[in-house]
């Protein structure tokens, strides 16, 4: 899957290490899912469209 | 959250912990190679000659001794279960299980080599005796190595 995560997290300036920590994940955890080397669980999924405040459609697509 | 020793959480470290007891527990009970230093054989000189050989005197006494070397196995299990079962990160949680994957492919292939070196020099290598010990730092070393690919 692809995602937007880091234009996102780039635009509020946050660091993965700052993303990690709003989100209770490690930082590779952000790395991994970043790099699409890692697709993240529903609950992740909707942690993050919560966090960022768009559905969570917007932020992954196939 | 990272996963340096200082910045690791609380889980882990308590889990880091109970597995380095696990660890030097199946050494301590490894009764049945006199040639590995063992503490509990310096403590209790009678206990090598028990169990030094095929003198064993009684299939009670095996059976203990067999059942005493699978504690540290079914402990170090009970905390990895307890881990995985805790642990809110489900990314570290997908790769604590590919390292134990690891671990036990290194095991096997040890296991393998020494086979072949046992039946072809005919005397026994230390290191079949200390699979468990083998398989959780294999699978230790191969959960760092995957860590790092995702700095």
């Amino acid at each position: 899957m692809k995602n937007l995560l880091r234009t996102l997290r780039a635009d509020r300036n946050w660091s993965q290490a700052d993303l990690a920590q709003k989100l209770g994940v490690s930082r590779q955890t952000v790395n991994a899912i970043e790099t699409g080397r890692f697709d993240p669980s529903l609950p992740l999924a909707f942690k993050l469209a919560r966090l960022f405040e768009l559905p969570i459609e917007t932020i992954f697509s196939e | 959250m990272t996963l340096c020793r200082k910045n690791m959480t609380p889980l882990q470290r308590r889990s880091l912990q109970l597995m380095g007891s696990a660890l030097i527990f199946t050494v301590l009970t490894n009764l049945t190679t006199p040639n590995l230093p063992n503490p509990l054989l310096d403590m209790f000189p009678g206990l090598s000659k028990l169990i030094a050989h095929n003198g064993l005197s009684s299939g009670l006494l095996v059976g203990t001794l067999s059942a005493i070397s699978v504690l540290p196995v079914l402990f170090a299990v009970w905390v990895v279960g307890r881990y995985l079962k805790a642990e809110p990160d489900e990314f570290i949680r997908a790769l604590v299980v590919r390292a134990l994957l690891w671990g036990f492919a290194v095991t096997m292939a040890g296991d393998a080599i020494i086979g072949v070196l046992v039946n072809f020099y005919l005397r026994p290598f230390p290191l079949t005796l200390l699979n468990a010990d083998l398989f959780w730092v294999s699978t230790a070393i191969a959960f760092r190595l995957t860590l790092r690919s995702y700095r």
